[in-house]
Protein backbone atom coordinates (compact mmCIF):
# COMPACT_ATOMS: atom_id res chain seq x y z
CA UNK A 1 0.00 0.00 0.00
CA UNK A 2 2.40 2.34 0.90
CA UNK A 3 4.50 1.64 -2.63
CA UNK A 4 1.38 2.13 -4.20
CA UNK A 5 0.88 5.36 -2.63
CA UNK A 6 4.63 6.66 -3.48
CA UNK A 7 4.15 5.55 -6.73
CA UNK A 8 1.03 7.76 -7.79
CA UNK A 9 2.76 10.70 -6.06
CA UNK A 10 6.42 10.47 -7.00
CA UNK A 11 5.24 12.60 -10.04
CA UNK A 12 4.18 15.63 -7.69
CA UNK A 13 7.21 15.05 -5.91
CA UNK A 14 8.96 15.54 -8.97
CA UNK A 15 7.01 18.87 -9.80
CA UNK A 16 7.02 20.50 -6.53
CA UNK A 17 3.70 19.24 -5.67
CA UNK A 18 3.12 17.55 -2.94
CA UNK A 19 2.64 19.11 0.85
CA UNK A 20 5.46 19.31 3.07
CA UNK A 21 4.42 16.36 5.23
CA UNK A 22 3.48 14.33 1.93
CA UNK A 23 7.13 14.83 0.41
CA UNK A 24 8.98 13.98 4.09
CA UNK A 25 6.69 10.88 3.84
CA UNK A 26 7.66 9.78 0.48
CA UNK A 27 11.74 11.02 1.05
CA UNK A 28 11.51 8.55 4.35
CA UNK A 29 10.00 5.41 2.33
CA UNK A 30 12.17 6.06 -0.77
CA UNK A 31 15.14 5.73 1.43
CA UNK A 32 14.30 2.34 2.50
CA UNK A 33 12.78 1.02 -0.55
CA UNK A 34 15.06 0.46 -3.63
CA UNK A 35 12.14 -0.41 -6.06
CA UNK A 36 10.49 3.21 -5.12
CA UNK A 37 13.83 4.85 -5.41
CA UNK A 38 14.47 3.37 -8.44
CA UNK A 39 11.20 5.04 -9.59
CA UNK A 40 11.87 8.09 -8.38
CA UNK A 41 15.67 8.02 -10.19
CA UNK A 42 13.33 6.96 -13.45
CA UNK A 43 10.56 9.92 -13.06
CA UNK A 44 13.87 12.36 -12.22
CA UNK A 45 15.57 11.22 -16.31
CA UNK A 46 12.16 11.45 -17.72
CA UNK A 47 11.28 14.80 -16.54
CA UNK A 48 14.95 15.31 -17.35
CA UNK A 49 14.53 14.33 -20.95
CA UNK A 50 11.39 16.00 -21.20
CA UNK A 51 12.87 19.47 -20.13
CA UNK A 52 15.15 19.70 -22.23
CA UNK A 53 12.06 20.39 -24.78
CA UNK A 54 11.26 23.97 -24.58
CA UNK A 55 7.88 26.17 -25.68
CA UNK A 56 9.14 27.94 -28.13
CA UNK A 57 8.70 32.15 -27.30
CA UNK A 58 6.50 33.59 -30.03
CA UNK A 59 8.89 35.66 -32.55
CA UNK A 60 8.54 39.57 -31.75
CA UNK A 61 7.07 39.72 -35.21
CA UNK A 62 4.52 37.05 -34.78
CA UNK A 63 3.98 39.24 -31.82
CA UNK A 64 3.52 42.85 -33.38
CA UNK A 65 1.39 41.21 -35.74
CA UNK A 66 -0.70 39.28 -33.39
CA UNK A 67 -1.23 43.08 -31.62
CA UNK A 68 -1.74 44.88 -35.04
CA UNK A 69 -4.22 42.76 -36.11
CA UNK A 70 -6.13 42.76 -32.57
CA UNK A 71 -5.97 46.28 -32.56
CA UNK A 72 -7.63 46.61 -35.89
CA UNK A 73 -10.19 44.58 -34.63
CA UNK A 74 -11.28 46.34 -31.34
CA UNK A 75 -11.61 49.04 -33.68
CA UNK A 76 -14.82 48.02 -34.36
CA UNK A 77 -15.98 45.42 -31.80
CA UNK A 78 -18.41 46.57 -28.78
CA UNK A 79 -16.73 46.26 -24.96
CA UNK A 80 -19.52 45.07 -22.15
CA UNK A 81 -21.33 42.33 -21.21
CA UNK A 82 -25.21 41.28 -21.31
CA UNK A 83 -26.28 42.65 -18.48
CA UNK A 84 -24.50 46.13 -18.71
CA UNK A 85 -26.42 46.67 -21.53
CA UNK A 86 -29.58 45.97 -19.57
CA UNK A 87 -28.80 48.64 -16.48
CA UNK A 88 -28.92 52.17 -17.37
CA UNK A 89 -25.98 53.70 -15.77
CA UNK A 90 -26.13 57.63 -15.74
CA UNK A 91 -22.57 58.10 -15.17
CA UNK A 92 -21.59 55.43 -17.17
CA UNK A 93 -23.44 57.16 -19.89
CA UNK A 94 -21.51 60.59 -19.33
CA UNK A 95 -18.50 58.51 -19.56
CA UNK A 96 -19.33 57.18 -22.72
CA UNK A 97 -20.74 60.66 -24.34
CA UNK A 98 -16.99 61.80 -23.28
CA UNK A 99 -15.37 59.25 -25.54
CA UNK A 100 -17.81 59.26 -28.26
CA UNK A 101 -15.68 60.05 -31.73
CA UNK A 102 -19.24 62.00 -32.38
CA UNK A 103 -18.71 64.35 -29.96
CA UNK A 104 -14.79 64.37 -30.34
CA UNK A 105 -14.94 68.29 -30.75
CA UNK A 106 -17.06 68.61 -27.85
CA UNK A 107 -13.47 67.60 -25.49
CA UNK A 108 -11.57 69.91 -28.16
CA UNK A 109 -13.77 72.83 -27.82
CA UNK A 110 -13.50 72.31 -23.98
CA UNK A 111 -9.79 72.88 -23.71
CA UNK A 112 -9.59 75.84 -25.61
CA UNK A 113 -12.58 78.00 -25.01
CA UNK A 114 -12.32 77.86 -20.92
CA UNK A 115 -15.97 76.20 -21.05
CA UNK A 116 -14.44 74.30 -17.91
CA UNK A 117 -15.48 76.16 -14.12
CA UNK A 118 -17.89 78.17 -15.46
CA UNK A 119 -19.27 79.88 -12.40
CA UNK A 120 -22.44 82.03 -11.67
CA UNK A 121 -24.69 81.92 -8.47
CA UNK A 122 -28.24 81.72 -7.88
CA UNK A 123 -30.29 82.17 -5.68
CA UNK A 124 -32.73 79.67 -3.21
CA UNK A 125 -35.56 82.07 -2.90
CA UNK A 126 -37.67 81.77 -6.41
CA UNK A 127 -38.15 85.46 -6.52
CA UNK A 128 -34.52 86.08 -6.83
CA UNK A 129 -33.50 83.47 -9.09
CA UNK A 130 -34.77 85.82 -11.76
CA UNK A 131 -31.81 87.92 -11.39
CA UNK A 132 -28.96 85.29 -12.11
CA UNK A 133 -26.73 86.51 -15.31
CA UNK A 134 -26.93 83.40 -16.64
CA UNK A 135 -29.73 81.21 -18.27
CA UNK A 136 -30.66 77.89 -16.61
CA UNK A 137 -28.23 75.25 -17.75
CA UNK A 138 -29.61 72.04 -19.16
CA UNK A 139 -30.00 69.02 -17.33
CA UNK A 140 -27.65 67.03 -19.88
CA UNK A 141 -25.16 69.38 -20.58
CA UNK A 142 -23.53 69.46 -16.68
CA UNK A 143 -21.17 67.28 -16.80
CA UNK A 144 -20.24 67.45 -12.63
CA UNK A 145 -20.37 70.01 -9.98
CA UNK A 146 -17.24 71.22 -8.47
CA UNK A 147 -18.75 73.00 -5.64
CA UNK A 148 -21.22 74.26 -3.76
CA UNK A 149 -20.75 76.68 -0.99
CA UNK A 150 -23.12 79.25 0.97
CA UNK A 151 -21.62 82.38 1.86
CA UNK A 152 -21.78 83.11 5.41
CA UNK A 153 -24.43 85.69 6.89
CA UNK A 154 -26.20 85.75 3.41
CA UNK A 155 -28.86 83.41 1.91
CA UNK A 156 -26.30 83.23 -1.73
CA UNK A 157 -25.01 80.07 -2.53
CA UNK A 158 -21.64 80.06 -5.45
CA UNK A 159 -22.01 76.76 -6.96
CA UNK A 160 -19.00 76.01 -10.03
CA UNK A 161 -20.15 73.87 -12.41
CA UNK A 162 -18.94 72.03 -15.87
CA UNK A 163 -20.51 71.97 -19.12
CA UNK A 164 -20.26 70.60 -22.78
CA UNK A 165 -21.57 71.93 -25.44
CA UNK A 166 -21.11 70.64 -29.47
CA UNK A 167 -19.09 73.34 -31.30
CA UNK A 168 -18.02 73.27 -34.25
CA UNK A 169 -14.67 74.85 -36.18
CA UNK A 170 -13.76 75.76 -40.09
CA UNK A 171 -10.76 76.49 -41.47
CA UNK A 172 -8.17 76.28 -43.40
CA UNK A 173 -4.91 74.70 -42.63
CA UNK A 174 -3.39 78.31 -41.98
CA UNK A 175 -5.67 78.97 -39.60
CA UNK A 176 -4.35 78.95 -36.21
CA UNK A 177 -7.60 77.56 -34.19
CA UNK A 178 -7.50 74.99 -36.78
CA UNK A 179 -4.26 74.43 -36.02
CA UNK A 180 -4.60 73.96 -32.48
CA UNK A 181 -7.30 71.89 -32.36
CA UNK A 182 -5.51 69.29 -34.68
CA UNK A 183 -2.28 69.40 -32.23
CA UNK A 184 -4.84 68.70 -29.44
CA UNK A 185 -6.60 65.86 -30.77
CA UNK A 186 -3.22 64.24 -32.34
CA UNK A 187 -2.48 63.88 -28.79
CA UNK A 188 -5.50 63.35 -27.12
CA UNK A 189 -8.11 61.44 -28.86
CA UNK A 190 -9.11 58.26 -27.97
CA UNK A 191 -10.36 57.21 -31.57
CA UNK A 192 -7.09 56.40 -33.46
CA UNK A 193 -9.30 57.26 -37.01
CA UNK A 194 -9.14 60.87 -35.46
CA UNK A 195 -5.95 60.55 -34.55
CA UNK A 196 -4.37 59.59 -37.86
CA UNK A 197 -6.67 61.95 -39.69
CA UNK A 198 -5.21 64.47 -37.46
CA UNK A 199 -1.47 63.50 -37.72
CA UNK A 200 -1.60 63.04 -41.72
CA UNK A 201 -3.17 67.34 -42.06
CA UNK A 202 -0.39 68.19 -39.49
CA UNK A 203 2.17 66.56 -41.95
CA UNK A 204 1.66 69.49 -44.31
CA UNK A 205 2.91 71.88 -41.85
CA UNK A 206 6.02 70.03 -40.52
CA UNK A 207 7.75 73.33 -40.40
CA UNK A 208 6.45 74.61 -37.78
CA UNK A 209 7.63 73.96 -34.32
CA UNK A 210 4.53 73.21 -32.50
CA UNK A 211 3.68 70.63 -35.37
CA UNK A 212 7.11 69.10 -35.63
CA UNK A 213 6.67 68.88 -31.70
CA UNK A 214 3.39 66.86 -32.08
CA UNK A 215 4.69 65.01 -35.13
CA UNK A 216 7.73 63.33 -32.70
CA UNK A 217 4.94 63.01 -29.71
CA UNK A 218 3.24 60.67 -32.12
CA UNK A 219 5.82 58.56 -33.19
CA UNK A 220 7.08 57.96 -30.11
CA UNK A 221 4.00 57.49 -27.61
CA UNK A 222 1.21 56.40 -30.57
CA UNK A 223 0.13 53.12 -29.74
CA UNK A 224 -1.18 52.89 -33.59
CA UNK A 225 1.06 51.93 -35.75
CA UNK A 226 -0.80 53.70 -38.71
CA UNK A 227 0.07 56.82 -36.98
CA UNK A 228 3.13 56.39 -35.89
CA UNK A 229 3.76 55.80 -39.70
CA UNK A 230 2.01 59.31 -40.78
CA UNK A 231 4.27 61.09 -38.44
CA UNK A 232 7.42 59.47 -39.67
CA UNK A 233 6.43 60.54 -43.36
CA UNK A 234 5.77 63.66 -41.89
CA UNK A 235 9.26 64.15 -39.91
CA UNK A 236 11.25 62.95 -43.02
CA UNK A 237 12.52 66.02 -44.34
CA UNK A 238 13.89 66.84 -41.39
CA UNK A 239 16.05 64.16 -40.46
CA UNK A 240 19.33 65.87 -41.92
CA UNK A 241 18.36 69.36 -40.18
CA UNK A 242 16.81 68.85 -36.76
CA UNK A 243 19.01 67.00 -34.12
CA UNK A 244 15.80 65.58 -32.25
CA UNK A 245 13.94 64.71 -35.39
CA UNK A 246 17.21 62.27 -36.07
CA UNK A 247 17.34 61.15 -32.28
CA UNK A 248 13.59 60.06 -32.92
CA UNK A 249 13.82 58.46 -36.28
CA UNK A 250 16.58 56.26 -34.51
CA UNK A 251 14.42 55.38 -31.45
CA UNK A 252 11.66 54.17 -33.52
CA UNK A 253 14.27 51.91 -35.74
CA UNK A 254 15.60 50.60 -32.60
CA UNK A 255 12.59 49.89 -30.59
CA UNK A 256 9.43 50.45 -32.50
CA UNK A 257 7.00 47.21 -31.68
CA UNK A 258 5.66 47.14 -35.72
CA UNK A 259 7.88 46.02 -38.43
CA UNK A 260 6.95 48.77 -40.93
CA UNK A 261 7.63 51.48 -38.71
CA UNK A 262 11.21 50.27 -38.71
CA UNK A 263 11.83 49.67 -42.06
CA UNK A 264 10.42 53.23 -43.21
CA UNK A 265 12.29 54.72 -40.34
CA UNK A 266 15.36 52.89 -41.64
CA UNK A 267 14.46 54.21 -45.27
CA UNK A 268 14.41 57.90 -43.92
CA UNK A 269 17.75 57.19 -42.58
CA UNK A 270 19.59 56.65 -45.64
CA UNK A 271 21.19 60.46 -46.16
CA UNK A 272 22.70 60.78 -42.75
CA UNK A 273 23.99 57.68 -42.44
CA UNK A 274 27.66 58.82 -42.05
CA UNK A 275 26.41 60.60 -39.43
CA UNK A 276 28.30 59.31 -36.01
CA UNK A 277 24.97 58.09 -33.76
CA UNK A 278 23.45 56.49 -36.86
CA UNK A 279 26.58 54.93 -37.81
CA UNK A 280 26.41 53.35 -34.01
CA UNK A 281 23.10 52.23 -34.48
CA UNK A 282 23.44 50.41 -37.44
CA UNK A 283 26.80 48.60 -36.40
CA UNK A 284 24.38 47.39 -33.55
CA UNK A 285 21.71 46.41 -35.82
CA UNK A 286 23.83 44.86 -38.17
CA UNK A 287 25.00 42.72 -35.61
CA UNK A 288 22.47 41.58 -33.49
CA UNK A 289 18.74 43.04 -34.93
CA UNK A 290 16.40 40.13 -34.22
CA UNK A 291 14.83 41.03 -38.27
CA UNK A 292 17.06 39.59 -41.26
CA UNK A 293 15.69 42.26 -43.24
CA UNK A 294 17.05 45.28 -40.75
CA UNK A 295 20.08 43.20 -40.16
CA UNK A 296 20.97 43.14 -44.03
CA UNK A 297 19.91 46.55 -44.69
CA UNK A 298 22.28 47.83 -42.32
CA UNK A 299 25.33 45.70 -43.44
CA UNK A 300 24.56 47.39 -46.82
CA UNK A 301 24.33 50.70 -45.55
CA UNK A 302 27.08 50.52 -43.50
CA UNK A 303 29.56 48.85 -46.80
CA UNK A 304 28.60 51.48 -48.53
CA UNK A 305 30.38 53.80 -45.85
CA UNK A 306 33.89 54.95 -46.33
CA UNK A 307 36.51 53.63 -43.46
CA UNK A 308 36.92 55.76 -40.44
CA UNK A 309 40.83 55.70 -40.03
CA UNK B 1 -12.37 66.82 -13.51
CA UNK B 2 -13.61 65.59 -16.14
CA UNK B 3 -13.65 61.81 -17.36
CA UNK B 4 -11.93 62.32 -20.77
CA UNK B 5 -8.74 63.81 -18.32
CA UNK B 6 -8.98 61.58 -16.20
CA UNK B 7 -8.47 58.63 -19.43
CA UNK B 8 -5.71 60.65 -20.99
CA UNK B 9 -3.44 61.17 -17.90
CA UNK B 10 -3.79 57.44 -17.32
CA UNK B 11 -3.07 55.99 -21.11
CA UNK B 12 0.34 57.80 -20.91
CA UNK B 13 0.58 57.04 -17.20
CA UNK B 14 0.12 53.56 -17.74
CA UNK B 15 2.70 53.35 -21.19
CA UNK B 16 5.22 54.68 -19.23
CA UNK B 17 5.11 52.28 -16.79
CA UNK B 18 4.21 49.35 -18.83
CA UNK B 19 8.32 50.82 -20.15
CA UNK B 20 9.33 50.12 -16.52
CA UNK B 21 8.00 46.60 -16.11
CA UNK B 22 10.22 45.88 -19.12
CA UNK B 23 13.23 47.27 -17.59
CA UNK B 24 12.37 45.40 -14.11
CA UNK B 25 12.34 42.44 -15.96
CA UNK B 26 15.60 42.71 -18.04
CA UNK B 27 17.35 42.89 -14.78
CA UNK B 28 15.45 39.92 -12.95
CA UNK B 29 17.82 40.30 -9.91
CA UNK B 30 15.01 41.65 -7.52
CA UNK B 31 14.75 40.66 -4.11
CA UNK B 32 11.55 38.58 -3.01
CA UNK B 33 10.25 42.03 -1.49
CA UNK B 34 10.45 43.64 -4.28
CA UNK B 35 9.27 41.22 -6.69
CA UNK B 36 6.08 40.62 -4.44
CA UNK B 37 5.67 44.33 -4.29
CA UNK B 38 6.20 44.97 -7.83
CA UNK B 39 3.85 41.76 -8.13
CA UNK B 40 0.99 43.61 -5.94
CA UNK B 41 1.91 47.22 -8.15
CA UNK B 42 0.88 45.14 -11.26
CA UNK B 43 -2.68 43.91 -9.57
CA UNK B 44 -3.48 47.61 -8.33
CA UNK B 45 -2.53 47.95 -11.86
CA UNK B 46 -4.63 45.75 -13.74
CA UNK B 47 -7.23 47.16 -11.08
CA UNK B 48 -7.59 50.55 -12.26
CA UNK B 49 -7.11 49.36 -15.90
CA UNK B 50 -10.01 46.57 -15.63
CA UNK B 51 -12.29 48.98 -14.37
CA UNK B 52 -10.99 52.01 -16.52
CA UNK B 53 -11.84 49.47 -19.30
CA UNK B 54 -14.96 48.40 -18.33
CA UNK B 55 -16.26 52.26 -18.77
CA UNK B 56 -15.42 51.92 -22.47
CA UNK B 57 -11.36 53.05 -22.36
CA UNK B 58 -10.00 51.12 -25.19
CA UNK B 59 -6.69 52.26 -24.42
CA UNK B 60 -6.65 51.05 -21.31
CA UNK B 61 -7.81 47.87 -22.60
CA UNK B 62 -5.14 47.27 -24.94
CA UNK B 63 -2.92 48.22 -21.57
CA UNK B 64 -3.92 45.27 -19.82
CA UNK B 65 -3.50 43.11 -23.04
CA UNK B 66 0.16 43.97 -23.07
CA UNK B 67 0.56 42.70 -19.90
CA UNK B 68 -0.82 39.05 -21.15
CA UNK B 69 -0.36 38.64 -24.55
CA UNK B 70 2.78 37.52 -24.69
CA UNK B 71 2.04 34.51 -22.14
CA UNK B 72 -0.95 33.91 -23.83
CA UNK B 73 0.27 33.60 -27.78
CA UNK B 74 3.63 31.29 -26.38
CA UNK B 75 0.84 29.29 -24.81
CA UNK B 76 -1.67 29.21 -28.08
CA UNK B 77 1.43 28.54 -30.41
CA UNK B 78 2.85 25.13 -28.11
CA UNK B 79 -0.71 23.70 -28.12
CA UNK B 80 -1.97 24.51 -31.53
CA UNK B 81 1.39 24.01 -33.31
CA UNK B 82 0.97 27.01 -36.19
CA UNK B 83 1.57 30.40 -35.67
CA UNK B 84 -1.19 30.86 -37.84
CA UNK B 85 -3.86 28.85 -35.56
CA UNK B 86 -1.86 30.58 -32.55
CA UNK B 87 -2.81 34.23 -33.86
CA UNK B 88 -6.49 32.79 -34.37
CA UNK B 89 -6.34 31.61 -31.25
CA UNK B 90 -5.05 34.86 -29.61
CA UNK B 91 -7.35 37.26 -31.58
CA UNK B 92 -10.51 35.24 -30.31
CA UNK B 93 -9.40 35.65 -26.88
CA UNK B 94 -8.93 38.94 -26.12
CA UNK B 95 -11.64 39.90 -28.50
CA UNK B 96 -14.25 37.88 -26.51
CA UNK B 97 -12.71 39.43 -23.23
CA UNK B 98 -13.30 42.84 -24.55
CA UNK B 99 -16.75 41.87 -25.38
CA UNK B 100 -17.24 40.12 -21.67
CA UNK B 101 -14.91 42.54 -20.03
CA UNK B 102 -18.13 44.27 -18.39
CA UNK B 103 -19.48 40.74 -16.88
CA UNK B 104 -15.75 40.47 -15.31
CA UNK B 105 -16.39 40.82 -11.40
CA UNK B 106 -12.95 40.37 -9.61
CA UNK B 107 -14.09 36.68 -8.24
CA UNK B 108 -10.89 35.71 -9.64
CA UNK B 109 -7.63 37.22 -10.88
CA UNK B 110 -7.56 38.58 -14.15
CA UNK B 111 -4.75 36.49 -15.14
CA UNK B 112 -7.24 33.13 -14.22
CA UNK B 113 -9.66 34.91 -16.51
CA UNK B 114 -8.23 35.49 -19.45
CA UNK B 115 -6.03 32.27 -19.01
CA UNK B 116 -10.17 30.34 -18.92
CA UNK B 117 -10.91 31.79 -22.09
CA UNK B 118 -7.67 30.88 -23.92
CA UNK B 119 -7.75 27.36 -21.96
CA UNK B 120 -11.12 26.73 -23.52
CA UNK B 121 -10.49 28.10 -27.33
CA UNK B 122 -7.44 25.82 -27.36
CA UNK B 123 -9.41 22.78 -26.11
CA UNK B 124 -11.96 23.39 -28.66
CA UNK B 125 -8.78 23.69 -31.56
CA UNK B 126 -7.35 20.23 -29.93
CA UNK B 127 -11.28 18.32 -29.50
CA UNK B 128 -11.21 19.84 -33.37
CA UNK B 129 -7.58 18.54 -34.28
CA UNK B 130 -8.00 15.15 -33.04
CA UNK B 131 -11.17 14.44 -35.22
CA UNK B 132 -8.80 15.97 -38.62
CA UNK B 133 -6.17 13.69 -37.34
CA UNK B 134 -6.54 11.65 -40.34
CA UNK B 135 -5.62 14.07 -42.86
CA UNK B 136 -2.55 15.41 -40.84
CA UNK B 137 0.47 14.93 -43.09
CA UNK B 138 1.92 12.33 -41.10
CA UNK B 139 3.89 9.56 -42.95
CA UNK B 140 5.58 6.50 -41.74
CA UNK B 141 9.49 5.82 -41.46
CA UNK B 142 11.35 3.04 -42.17
CA UNK B 143 11.07 1.64 -38.87
CA UNK B 144 7.26 1.94 -39.08
CA UNK B 145 7.21 5.14 -36.63
CA UNK B 146 4.91 8.20 -37.56
CA UNK B 147 6.74 11.74 -38.09
CA UNK B 148 5.25 14.81 -39.38
CA UNK B 149 6.09 16.07 -42.50
CA UNK B 150 6.42 19.24 -41.63
CA UNK B 151 8.61 18.70 -38.89
CA UNK B 152 11.08 17.87 -41.54
CA UNK B 153 11.68 21.25 -43.03
CA UNK B 154 15.01 22.57 -41.72
CA UNK B 155 15.87 25.62 -40.12
CA UNK B 156 17.34 27.87 -42.49
CA UNK B 157 18.23 30.61 -40.03
CA UNK B 158 22.02 31.66 -40.00
CA UNK B 159 24.22 30.66 -36.85
CA UNK B 160 21.77 27.58 -36.35
CA UNK B 161 23.68 24.29 -35.53
CA UNK B 162 22.73 21.77 -38.18
CA UNK B 163 23.50 18.94 -35.42
CA UNK B 164 22.08 20.11 -31.86
CA UNK B 165 19.44 21.51 -34.52
CA UNK B 166 18.84 18.44 -35.80
CA UNK B 167 18.48 16.97 -32.50
CA UNK B 168 16.06 18.78 -31.26
CA UNK B 169 14.00 18.55 -33.87
CA UNK B 170 13.87 15.14 -33.08
CA UNK B 171 13.30 14.94 -29.62
CA UNK B 172 10.77 18.37 -29.98
CA UNK B 173 9.05 16.00 -32.72
CA UNK B 174 9.03 12.76 -30.58
CA UNK B 175 7.40 14.44 -27.50
CA UNK B 176 5.17 16.11 -30.06
CA UNK B 177 3.90 13.18 -31.11
CA UNK B 178 3.42 11.32 -27.88
CA UNK B 179 1.73 14.74 -26.52
CA UNK B 180 -0.76 14.46 -29.77
CA UNK B 181 -1.86 11.45 -28.00
CA UNK B 182 -3.52 12.08 -24.84
CA UNK B 183 -6.68 13.89 -24.35
CA UNK B 184 -7.62 17.32 -24.63
CA UNK B 185 -7.52 17.72 -21.02
CA UNK B 186 -4.68 15.99 -20.14
CA UNK B 187 -2.96 17.56 -22.45
CA UNK B 188 -3.92 21.11 -21.75
CA UNK B 189 -3.03 20.24 -17.68
CA UNK B 190 0.30 18.85 -18.78
CA UNK B 191 1.00 22.08 -20.60
CA UNK B 192 0.17 24.49 -18.27
CA UNK B 193 2.24 22.51 -15.64
CA UNK B 194 5.35 21.24 -17.20
CA UNK B 195 5.52 24.11 -19.80
CA UNK B 196 3.94 26.91 -18.15
CA UNK B 197 5.23 26.20 -14.83
CA UNK B 198 1.75 27.11 -13.42
CA UNK B 199 0.63 25.45 -10.10
CA UNK B 200 -2.30 22.64 -9.94
CA UNK B 201 -4.21 24.44 -7.51
CA UNK B 202 -4.42 27.51 -10.29
CA UNK B 203 -4.75 25.01 -13.29
CA UNK B 204 -7.56 23.77 -11.17
CA UNK B 205 -8.87 27.10 -11.37
CA UNK B 206 -8.58 27.69 -14.97
CA UNK B 207 -10.23 24.82 -15.74
CA UNK B 208 -13.20 24.84 -13.46
CA UNK B 209 -12.01 22.12 -11.57
CA UNK B 210 -10.41 20.80 -8.19
CA UNK B 211 -6.46 20.98 -7.61
CA UNK B 212 -6.82 17.09 -6.36
CA UNK B 213 -8.64 16.36 -10.33
CA UNK B 214 -6.01 18.32 -11.75
CA UNK B 215 -3.31 16.18 -9.83
CA UNK B 216 -4.84 13.16 -11.06
CA UNK B 217 -5.07 14.28 -14.76
CA UNK B 218 -1.35 15.49 -14.84
CA UNK B 219 -0.15 11.87 -13.29
CA UNK B 220 -2.39 10.11 -16.27
CA UNK B 221 -0.87 12.34 -18.48
CA UNK B 222 3.05 11.72 -17.48
CA UNK B 223 1.95 7.93 -17.62
CA UNK B 224 0.90 7.52 -20.77
CA UNK B 225 3.51 9.99 -21.74
CA UNK B 226 6.34 7.84 -20.04
CA UNK B 227 5.00 4.73 -21.84
CA UNK B 228 5.40 6.64 -24.94
CA UNK B 229 8.45 7.95 -24.85
CA UNK B 230 10.08 4.57 -22.72
CA UNK B 231 12.60 4.09 -25.21
CA UNK B 232 14.38 7.79 -24.98
CA UNK B 233 15.36 7.31 -21.24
Amino acid sequence: MKCEWVRENITLHVYGELADDARHELEQHVARCADCAAELKAEQEFHAVLSQDRAAEPTPNLLAASRMRLQEALETAEPGGFWRRLVFDPAQWLRQVSFSPALASVILILGFTGGVGTSYKVFVHPVVTSTSTVPAPVESSITGIQSVTQQPGTNQIDIKYNTVSTQEAQGSMNDQRIQQLLLFAARNNYNSGVRMDSVDLLTQKPDVSQVRDALIYALRYDTNPGVRLKALDGLGGFVKDDVRVRDVVLEALVNDSNPGVRTEALRLIEPVKADGSVRGVLMTLSAKDQSQYIKSQARTMLAQLPEID
Amino acid sequence: MPADVLAVTLAVGARIHSKKNRVEKVSGNQDPPTRAMAGQERRIDDTILIREAQSGNRAAFEELVRHYDQAVLRLALHLTGTEHDAQDVYQDAFLKAYKNIGSFRFECSFYTWIYRIVTNLCLDHLRKKNVRKEDAPVVKDASGGEYDLLDQVPDGRAGANPERDLMRRQLGARISGALEKLTPRERMVFELKHYHGLKLRTVGEILHTTEETAKNTLFRATQKLRGQLADMR
